[in-house]
């Protein structure tokens, strides 16, 4: 059991491609924690993803032993969180696990939206923050504005920021110190019963369910009979440990320790990111505040492009929920697509990353339909269903109304760019709120705004319409009652389920118009005409046809062309078995995200 | 049950008889070559010759554009003494057809003439062998033709591509239709049967100016004529030009009508459509060509030329050659061997006998498929025994289903399976469909 006085607890937080892992990758070897050799870039990614795409999906820890400049060896516990808005939740239980944060802010960038939320989040978890302005070694580099614009924003001192550069290791030292001087060490009751909080989990194929955790109270050790309390489970555990990063056992963690627990179970839904830990006798009465039950934001169908592999793909989610229990699912069966799931998100960036694992770690090739969010229908009998996607919206005739999520949005923005977003959020159904200047160069605009416009591609068009400046915050509000309708597409004259979409009334004329053109674009010709309409009850509002393919023949074949233009129709057969037969129809996957693609800006 | 025209009885049978796969076919090559007592394989000689005047911006044939004219003496050495090599392995002693194209072979002059000469001494030609020469019309003139009608030449095929100078023009052809007017009298005043040519479906191209086109190609003349819709192949200067949105992409729709205003005229001017892209008077079909769609033997020299030989005649080669061959696979036993040597010509010129790459080894199976698919090409289609014997009336039928085949009896009585109108146009649906075979679909 270490001492808590030697002990700091510390989370680096970000906003994206600010150079959190960097900074983490530097802490790492300068520790010794990780030796030169055997550094690879971003060591604690461990997903090929997260490195790939230079992003954060789980959150790590390991414990580092750094020696001071007073000459003390303190135990440092790094928790590396999540840099995305979609796994804010998880971000906030692992900064519940810390006293202090590292908040590193882009010398060249400067303050961004999610530095702001991921700093206020900081603060709600009453955690000392130590600013950190990192890339100092870029020519634009330019820290005397970004101290400012930390002071403005945050009302953060920021004149003892560290200056660093995760590149060069400048600062890092200096940054550790700040740690060990400002951080406060955690403070516990070791002779109260345990209670330590369950920041994130995962599954071992050899040891089950392994979580992470932070022991506030008491002390846990293998062998001891434990009850997670949301969950209402008993374990016993097998194994306590601290990660460095390799799993390296101790007999017991005690008050301010973080380590992994080997829990015994088998089943990672019972293992929740925010649940207490405590003894199944005698145990603590109350758990640690903040627990919440994750909820998806996003939902989308997903269909094995090759129907036989509904199985499999039934296989891969159960496989992959325990090691992401916060992908929920559900069987969904359209008549274009056949079988598939209706899987819930906690947004758009988790949705991707878990179709692309899919398709990577199982092998199997998706077709995911346009994301749908949860919507309220209250029927005239006075019913309240929860739909999650558009083909199980009832019949119009027994809906009361329906309400959908709202969310508070905030946007930083360069001052020049704020037409362009008030252009974009009219466009998008968003309610102004109100905006203040942060700095000379940045605005912080505040909308209200439907989560199913947030979801129609309003973060390209952001990007694209400052030119990269604009950086998006949000969170969920409540559910508002809005005038809604299912718009239908068909195909050669037969509906396609899963081309449906629920729109709102007055965007409906002008984005079925607009998507019958996008599908014009997509769908390829075929052999006869394939007529596109859209269509709200039955009543067609727009029309596109595809015409008919008349020519599509190899003229030229004499001997030295044979093999070359056979391998041309292998790779025309090919292009054919990515589509996805509808009828007697091929549509290409892209077709059923084009309605997220469709803007009238 | 519709019967097939475009090739007469007396033809279609004709065809079989030429087709060499009678006699060395996939299913018949198995027996031992070696066997002095069997009669030679028909195999049938390509000679590529890549010169041309200039590049066309459409072409991706391998072909370089002012060689200087002391290469052609070197070439011409190159491919008599790599035809006389492989006459050896007895490859050339039943060859009934010979193809010299290009590239534009009649740029050589003098040196096509030895060329031709040369070929006569070192192969042995089947009685009434037809022996083709390409040309075009910047390179053709009355003294040539006679010279290599003297020399052996029976047939010559002509790149008129266009009577409408501005069209030419968007072909980056370096000739006008005066100087075709010309190479075409001169054809004529030799009364050997040519060939002409035709592209359709060019940017900027009229309906009026095709169909005049087509009006003087049956008055050319011509006994044979290949109508192709312009095809934008990778790596050329049209592709380019496409690309960066300079020319128009060649409109599939436009090209489909003129590919049938082709087959309307030619057809009332005595040339029946045969081939997907080709027409001839009755007994004029490329009897060369036929041997590609009919999987029969070919050997291809010069650089990028292509061969196909049955497999033991290709393994006996190998084994003269010192050539590895892949170790016997008991799943699939190699029936043909399709090859190229993808060299430059100057390496060419530095060693004609390299080894092939890449080389195609075709199993039974596989080699049944492509004939079907190839036969397919064809108006005559394909016998409906030959269709089950390759596994793919499952195939044919689910195609038919679709409109693009349908099963007829030809003049003998023999079921045949061939392209209806729709299937002509789409013919990658059905070929793509044969050649997966019945698992592929």
């Amino acid at each position: 059991m270490t001492d808590p006085t030697l002990i700091r607890n510390f989370s680096i937080i970000a906003h994206i491609d600010h150079g959190k892992s960097t900074i983490a990758d530097r802490v790492l070897q300068l520790t010794h924690t990780v030796e030169d050799r055997d550094m690879v870039e971003q060591v604690l990614d461990s997903m090929d993803i997260e490195r790939e795409r230079g992003i954060t999906i789980k959150a790590q820890a390991v414990r580092v032993l750094y020696t001071a400049d007073d000459g003390v060896t303190y135990t440092l516990n790094l928790i590396d969180t999540p840099g995305h808005v979609d796994f804010t939740y998880e971000v906030s239980r692992s900064l519940q696990a810390c006293e202090g944060a590292l908040l590193i802010v882009d010398a060249t960038q400067g303050v961004e939206a999610q530095t702001v939320a991921n700093a206020l989040m900081a603060m709600n978890a009453h955690l000392e923050i130590i600013p950190l302005i990192n890339k100092i070694d870029l020519p634009s580099a330019d820290p005397d504005r970004v101290r400012h614009e930390i002071e403005e924003a945050l009302a953060i001192p920021a004149d003892e920021a560290v200056l660093a550069s995760g590149k060069t290791g400048e600062g890092v030292r200096e940054a550790l110190e700040a740690v060990v001087r400002l951080v406060p060490h955690p403070v516990g009751d070791p002779a109260a019963p345990l209670k330590a909080l369950i920041f994130d989990s995962y599954f071992d194929a050899y040891r089950g369910v392994v979580a992470l955790i932070r022991v506030v109270d008491g002390r846990i050790a293998a062998g001891m009979k434990v009850s997670l309390m949301a969950a209402g489970t008993t374990t016993e555990v097998e194994e306590v440990g601290v990660r460095r990063p390799v799993h390296v056992a101790v007999d017991e963690l005690g008050v301010g320790e973080v380590g992994y627990l080997v829990t015994g179970l088998k089943d990672t839904s019972l293992v929740k990111v925010g649940d207490t830990v405590t003894l199944a006798k005698h145990g603590a009465t109350e758990p640690l505040p903040g627990y919440r039950e994750v909820k998806p934001m996003v939902y989308t169908g997903l269909f094995p492009i090759d129907g036989d592999q509904y199985p499999e793909l039934r296989d891969a989610l159960d496989k992959l929920r325990l090691n992401d229990p916060s992908v929920i699912y559900e069987p969904e069966s359209s008549h274009a697509l056949g079988f598939g799931f209706r899987c819930g998100f906690l947004g758009l960036l988790h949705m991707e990353i878990v179709k692309e694992r899919l398709e990577r770690e199982f092998d199997l090739d998706l077709l995911a339909t346009a994301p749908s969010v949860e919507y309220h229908v209250h029927t005239t009998k006075g019913d309240m269903l929860s739909i999650h996607s558009p083909q199980d919206m009832p019949d119009p005739g027994s809906i009361d109304r329906i309400e959908e999520p709202y969310l508070k949005v905030t946007v930083l923005v360069p001052p020049e760019f704020v037409g362009a977003i008030m252009e974009l959020t009219e466009l998008h159904r968003a309610t102004f709120v109100d905006m203040q200047y942060l700095s000379a160069t940045t605005v912080e605009m505040h909308y209200e705004m439907p989560l199913s416009e947030l979801i129609m591609d309003f973060f390209d068009q952001l990007k694209s319409r400052t030119r990269g400046y604009a950086s998006l915050d949000y969170e969920v509000m409540d559910y508002r009652p809005s005038h809604l309708v299912k718009l239908d597409v068909l195909l050669a004259g037969k509906a396609v389920d899963a081309l449906s979409f629920i729109v709102h009334k007055d965007k409906a004329f002008a984005r079925g118009k607009m998507l019958t053109e996008k599908l014009r674009g997509i769908i390829p010709r075929q052999m006869f005409e394939v007529p596109i309409q859209a269509a709200i009850g039955g009543k067609i509002i727009a029309r596109e046809t595809v015409r008919a393919m008349r020519k599509d023949v190899i003229a030229k074949c004499y001997g030295g062309d044979i093999s070359r233009k056979r391998k041309l129709l292998e790779k025309q057969k090919k292009g054919k078995k990515r589509m996805k037969q509808v009828g007697t129809i091929e549509v290409p996957q892209e077709a059923f995200m084009a309605i997220l693609k469709v803007d009238e800006g | 049950m519709p019967t097939f025209g475009g090739i007469s009885p007396a033809a279609s049978s004709g065809l079989a008889a030429l087709a060499p796969h009678a006699a060395a076919g996939v299913s018949n090559s198995a027996g031992p070559v070696e066997d002095s007592q069997e009669a030679p394989t028909p195999v049938s000689l390509y000679v590529h010759v890549p010169f041309c005047v200039s590049k066309c911006a459409y072409c991706d044939f391998y072909s370089e554009a002012a060689v200087d004219p002391a290469r052609y003496a070197q070439f011409v050495d190159a491919v008599l003494f790599e035809a006389g090599h492989w006459s050896h392995y007895d490859l050339l002693d039943d060859v009934p057809t010979i193809y010299i194209g290009g590239g534009t072979p009649t740029i050589m002059g003098d040196e096509l003439v030895r060329l031709v000469e040369g070929l006569m001494q070192t192969v042995r030609l089947r009685p009434g062998a037809e022996v083709t020469v390409e040309t075009n019309p910047e390179t053709t003139d009355i003294q040539m033709v006679a010279r290599l009608v003297e020399a052996g030449v029976n047939r010559f095929s002509i790149g008129v591509q266009s009577f409408d100078d501005s069209v030419l023009r968007t072909l980056g052809r370096c000739h006008d239709v005066a100087q075709t007017q010309r190479a075409l009298q001169a054809l004529r005043e030799s009364d050997i049967p040519f060939s002409i040519d035709l592209i359709c479906g060019v940017p900027g191209q009229t309906f009026p100016s095709w169909e005049a086109t087509l009006e003087q190609a049956v008055a050319s003349g011509a006994r044979h004529a290949s109508v192709y819709p312009l095809a934008v192949e990778p790596g050329t200067p049209l592709e380019a030009a496409v690309l960066e949105g300079r020319t128009p992409a060649p409109d599939p729709d436009v090209a489909a009508d003129m590919m049938l205003a082709a087959e309307v005229a030619l057809t009332v001017g005595g040339m029946p459509r045969y081939e997907v892209a080709n027409y001839a008077q009755p007994g004029h079909e490329a009897r060369h060509n036929l041997v590609y769609w009919t999987g029969g033997a070919y050997l291809g020299v010069g650089p990028h030329a292509a061969s196909m030989l049955p497999y033991p005649l290709y393994e006996a080669v190998a084994a003269g050659e010192g050539w590895e061959v892949a170790a016997p696979d008991a799943a699939h036993v190699p029936a043909r061997a399709r090859f190229t040597r993808e060299v430059t010509l100057a390496e060419y010129l530095r060693y004609p006998l390299r080894r092939p790459e890449p080389l195609e080894l075709l199993t039974a199976p596989d080699a049944a498929r492509e004939d079907v698919m190839l036969g397919l090409r064809l108006t005559a289609g394909v016998l409906a025994s030959q269709v089950d014997a390759a596994g793919l009336g499952g195939v044919l039928q689910d195609l038919a289903e679709q409109g693009l085949v349908e099963l007829g009896a030809d003049d003998s009585g023999d079921l045949r399976w061939a392209t209806t109108q729709a299937g002509w146009l789409l013919g990658n649906q059905v070929f793509g469909a044969v050649w997966a075979g019945p698992e592929g679909s």
